[in-house]
């Protein structure tokens, strides 16, 4: 199953949208540096619609108290009611690797941006 | 790695065809917005010099949305609960809430006392604009009396001028650092139970923790249930109860899951301590089981299991009443922020019947939902 969600020049760095596919609402991210990552847009706490959450920049873990870092290249979608996040790339929440929302193939295909099951990965 | 898909999210139960009363429910306004219904002589001090609530909590609400739900937050830069249609939209409808008690945002009772008049002016304006602004336009929101408890007589002389509204149901008290259950505040109690009101207590950006403001808001917001506890032993052991027995007190926006410890520890002291305080004639956990009522918001993950010893730790299903503190970014959901699975008679006194027996004021519920 896969869906057409927009143009692509309809989703520029560090924005979403939001797709149904089938009957799985989908939060479609375009990340800061570019790429394409889709995953499910229903919060696992209780439901939030990720779709109208936040990306962030992910602070890494530290080693001593007051101590910022950023990891680069690394994006989290922060939930907009309880600010549960989640690494746009693995479906995974932060602060638990465990738990995950379930992720897409997000693709361009000629001028649109396409989200699909994700394939079995060949054994 | 537990994956999760859309589809197999459990969908809300029977809390979905259950009446549901919404304990804590936050309309705001803006001091500009209460110009028109303070008295003339208070105006310039917000249109002309500038009056802002004080705030002392020294972070920022670490969430996507500030203090809101980031999808509650107007497109004009408003706050979240500023308009009547988006609430309605988002909280009345998309959950059919019964009825809805609404708990503001601007409260003099957490602020410094300071220029005490023109607080209580204040919260006069308050009061008419929510009923104006509010209650007027839907018959599902009920209301909650603001004053200056810092100024317990003129606080009264409030609670009497607007108690009669029909759907004025609760007096609300935000909680700053001072115990309310001290001689100075009873005016206040007397006022309520003089018009059928019940009493809320409501958490602050400007409550404390036992150890003041420690150094991150994730410390603070954790311990948020302090000062919740704090006030129902001030309550409790400065007799509260024992003078107004008729009165209902409601404890909103600091969870439940320390109550069961608060109502073992309060026996266990009265047990052992009870001549410093012998005009408390109760052990407190009765007192609590008899007036006190938990909105269940900010809730904490937790099975079901878990759910029902906490409740049967407690040795009453009464004492807990659903609230979901919409707009605010820690929202609870009706249908998935309590375990699934709860058994219908239990779920019906969360959603709806505690409250409703609580609050003397309460109109009747919706018939044939249940």
């Amino acid at each position: 199953m896969k869906q057409v969600v927009c143009r692509s020049s309809e989703l520029d760095a560090g924005q979403q949208i939001r797709t149904q596919l089938g009957p799985i609402p989908v939060v479609v991210i375009r990340s800061w540096k570019g790429t394409l990552h889709a995953l499910a847009a229903k919060c696992l706490h209780q439901g939030g619609p990720l779709d109208e959450g936040k990306i962030y920049e992910h602070h890494a873990t530290t080693k001593d108290a007051g101590e910022y870092v950023l990891d680069p290249g690394r994006e989290v979608l922060k939930c907009p009611w309880h600010g549960y996040e989640y690494d746009i790339q693995t479906g995974c929440t932060v602060f638990d690797p465990s738990r995950a929302i379930q992720t897409f193939d997000a693709y361009e295909e000629g001028d649109d941006i396409v989200v699909r099951m994700k394939l079995p990965s060949p054994k | 790695m537990t994956q999760v898909t859309t589809a197999t999210v459990a969908q809300p139960d029977a809390a979905q065809k259950t009446n549901i009363i919404d304990t804590d429910v936050h309309e705001r306004a803006e001091p500009h917005a209460l110009v028109p219904y303070l008295e003339p002589m208070w105006r310039k001090y917000i249109t002309d010099f500038g009056w802002q609530p004080d705030r002392v909590l020294p972070y920022t609400q670490y969430a996507a949305g500030g203090l809101d739900r980031l999808d509650a937050k107007l497109p004009d830069g408003r706050p979240g609960g500023s308009d009547y249609e988006v609430l309605r939209k988002q909280l009345l409808d998309e959950y059919d809430i019964d009825y809805a008690i609404l708990t503001g945002w601007l409260d003099a009772s957490g602020l410094h006392p300071g220029w005490p008049e023109f607080k209580t002016a204040l919260m006069s304006a308050y009061n008419d604009w929510q009923i104006h602004e509010w209650l007027d336009r839907d018959e599902r929101l009920l209301g909650s009396i603001h004053v200056n408890a810092h100024e317990p007589h003129s606080a009264a002389r409030e609670i009497d001028r607007v108690g009669a509204h029909p759907r004025m149901v609760q007096v609300i008290l935000y909680i700053k650092d001072k115990p309310f259950g001290e001689p100075y505040y009873h005016p206040i109690y007397e006022a309520a139970v003089r018009n059928n009101l019940s009493i809320g207590f409501h958490h602050s950006e400007n409550a404390p923790t036992a150890l003041g403001f420690h150094r991150y808001f994730i410390e603070w917001h954790t311990l948020v249930s302090q000062v919740f506890m704090s006030q129902v032993v001030s309550l409790i052991f400065n007799g509260v109860l024992d003078k107004y027995p008729e009165l209902h007190i409601f404890m909103i926006e600091g969870g439940f899951t320390y109550v069961p410890h608060l109502i073992s520890r309060s026996d266990q002291q009265y047990r052992q301590l009870r001549s410093e305080v012998p005009w408390v004639k109760r052990l407190p956990g009765d007192i609590i089981r008899e007036h006190f009522r938990f909105a269940t918001q900010p809730t904490e993950e937790m099975s079901l299991e878990r759910f029902l010893q906490l409740v049967d730790w407690c040795d009453s299903d009464e004492l807990f009443c659903f609230s979901t503190d919409y707009p605010h970014w820690d929202f609870d959901s009706p249908w998935e922020s309590l375990p699934q699975g709860i058994p219908n008679d239990l779920q019906r006194k969360l959603f709806s019947e505690n409250a409703k027996n609580a609050y003397p004021k309460m109109p009747a519920l919706r018939t044939g939902t249940a």
